[in-house]
């Protein structure tokens, strides 16, 4: 298991990794995910003992983990597997087998084992540098699993490989870190593939845990205008609370009055964050069990994953998700007047 | 220009007709050479490649040290270690002075930091991350070193081949700290000049000859075996 408590590390003068608490029990598939540059890599290389933290507490296993005289055992115990594969310039046989090599152990079955957890037994004898992107990734994942470690850190595992290759190997992944037990830390940009392995999520901004939390939490309850900007929350409109009755709240925006479920109270200066999953667009005034329901204008109309991004102006702007076959039924199209609506339990509110 | 083609006839005459001081003289050679490139890479290699990888405060020191000392002029090294080995000289207690073992000490000066520069050269080439992910593999820092050095045989090999190529070319140290004396330190070089002085001129193009060779044969076998991991690739 992971126990980090108040650790630091200086990278240069403008940028530090400060994490205040950070805890992955074994069994538990702990993601952090951030933007470029939030310090996701250097916490992982501080947790691998690649980087020396310059102050806190770190238990890794039970064992104090900046004490150099556990830094091979616990090294032994863990296994990294980064964004490029780096194999050896060998037989995938010897590529998996190095670790056990390493520790003195004796290979054959657990590499055979390792090779069939991760379907790469038919690529044994090959040179690993004339394998494909996926099947590097497979050979690198089932060098990792050698040694059943139960410790496993991982750095954007799936590197750039394709949406259909990734989603073969992450499933292997998933069942392989099941079997194994560990406690698992994966660090990722690509929040779908936090979302397939993760039990707990964290989001890593300016080198600052900004939340942590189960994923749903934190995809729909964001703690920062930052983490909200990260896990796609596309619409951030600034207002006040300018009422409450039970739990909501009404918040005076762009010269509009929002209704949202919120514990905030009267007064509050807010966010509102909407997800343009949760806004619909239609042409009729009837708002039918929608408490925000608003004309708008269409700005835009964008292609985004398997439906369209339909930009809106409504005195602030809005972003909704609509199918491709919404946009082609209503005509939608920028210019077009419509009306916009999102339910108050479909907001959140973040105090500024 | 007659007698440079005599002097190859004789030369070729002499080489096989198997003159035993020519045989003498090519055995010291090679051993004197061929034992002071090993023991400079078993030196340089390890040295380089710990210089190459690790982090500390002197490193760019080190590695500017190494870089000068490829430069190092083979008289000055024999200056060197004949001064130490001289009778006042503080290894005056080895007895190594004009013997093939003081020989072999100073063409180890010479090829030891042309063979450490180079392997940190060719350690360097080597991505960070990809030592790095020896490490996690569970590796000590001299079981990561060994790895990499395996995946940069190739490199590490030119750098044996050049020290190697530098002592057999190397006249100036061992004339000095063997004095060129028959039977005992004369070596292919200082045969050749020492010939060429004498107007012997079919022994000097005969040894010139000889020299030649048996620099090509060492260094295929090095390039077999270097080419031969270059293959695998």
């Amino acid at each position: 298991m992971i126990k980090a408590r108040g650790l630091t590390l200086k990278v240069s003068p403008e940028f530090t990794l400060s994490v205040d608490s950070l805890e992955v029990a074994v069994g538990e598939v702990f993601a952090v995910i951030g933007p470029n540059g939030a310090g996701k890599t250097t916490l992982l290389n501080t947790l691998a003992l690649l980087r020396e933290a310059g102050s806190g507490s770190l238990e890794l296993l039970g064992r104090n983990a900046l004490a150099p005289e556990n830094k091979m055992f616990l090294r032994r115990s863990m296994a990294v597997v980064f964004s490029q594969p780096y194999l050896l310039n060998d037989s995938v046989y010897e590529n998996v087998a190095l670790p056990l090599k390493l520790r003195g152990l004796k290979d054959g079955p657990a590499v055979e084992r390792a090779l069939e957890l991760f379907k790469i037994t038919h690529l044994k004898d090959r040179n690993a540098r004339t394998l494909s992107q996926g099947e590097s990734h497979r050979a690198a994942l089932a060098r990792a699993f050698v040694t059943a470690p139960k410790l496993v850190l991982l750095d954007e595992p799936f590197g750039s490989l394709d949406a259909r290759v990734k989603e073969t190997i992450a499933r292997d992944l998933k069942r392989a870190l099941k079997a194994a037990g560990a406690a698992v830390l994966l660090v990722t940009q690509d929040q779908g593939e936090a979302l397939t392995l993760c039990d707990t999520l964290a989001v890593l901004a300016g080198g600052r845990i900004a939340q942590q939390g189960p994923p749903q939490d934190v995809f729909a309850r964001p703690a920062t205008k930052e983490v909200a900007d990260f896990v796609g929350v596309e619409t951030i409109i600034p207002g006040t609370v300018s009422a409450k009755d039970d739990n909501l709240c009404s918040i005076q925006a762009g010269g509009l009055t929002l209704e949202v479920i919120s514990d905030c109270e009267t007064g509050d200066e807010v966010f509102v964050c909407v997800r343009p999953e949760e806004v619909t667009v239609s042409k009729s005034r009837e708002a039918g069990s929608m408490r925000n329901h608003f004309s708008a204008k269409i700005t835009s109309v964008e292609p985004w994953r398997l439906q369209c991004k339909v930009g809106l102006e409504c005195g602030f702007p809005l972003m909704a998700a609509v199918t491709r076959q919404s946009v082609d039924s209503l005509g939608l199209k920028p210019g077009m007047e419509v009306f916009a609506s999102f339910k108050a339990t479909a907001a959140h509110l973040i105090k500024r | 220009m007659g007698f440079i083609a005599e002097g190859f006839r004789q030369a070729l005459h002499l080489i096989f007709s198997g003159d035993p001081e020519i045989f003498g003289i090519v055995r010291l050679s090679l051993t004197v050479s061929v034992l002071a490139t090993c023991a400079a890479a078993l030196v340089g290699v390890p040295l380089g490649s710990w210089i190459a990888v690790k982090k500390f405060p002197l490193k760019k020191l080190m590695i500017a040290l190494a870089n000068t000392g490829m430069g190092l002029p083979p008289v000055v090294a024999g200056l060197v270690v004949m001064l130490f080995l001289a009778r006042s000289g503080p290894l005056a207690f080895l007895n190594w002075l004009y013997t093939p073992y003081g020989m072999g000490l100073a063409q180890l000066l010479i090829a030891l930091p042309i063979i450490t520069a180079l392997s940190i050269a060719a350690m360097q080439g080597v991505d960070t991350k990809f030592y790095q992910q020896v490490l996690t593999l569970g590796a000590s820092d001299w079981q990561a070193i060994k790895v990499c050095l395996k995946e940069q045989r190739l490199a590490v090999l030119a750098a044996v081949i050049a020290g190697f190529g530098r002592l057999t070319a190397e006249v100036g140290a061992v004339m000095i700290v063997g004095g060129n004396i028959r039977h005992s330190t004369r070596v292919l070089t200082t045969a050749t000049v020492l010939e060429t002085q004498k107007g012997n001129f079919d022994m000097a193009i005969a040894l010139g000859l000889v020299l030649l060779a048996l620099s090509f044969t060492v260094n295929l076998a090095l390039t077999y075996v270097q080419q031969r991991g270059a293959a695998a690739r």
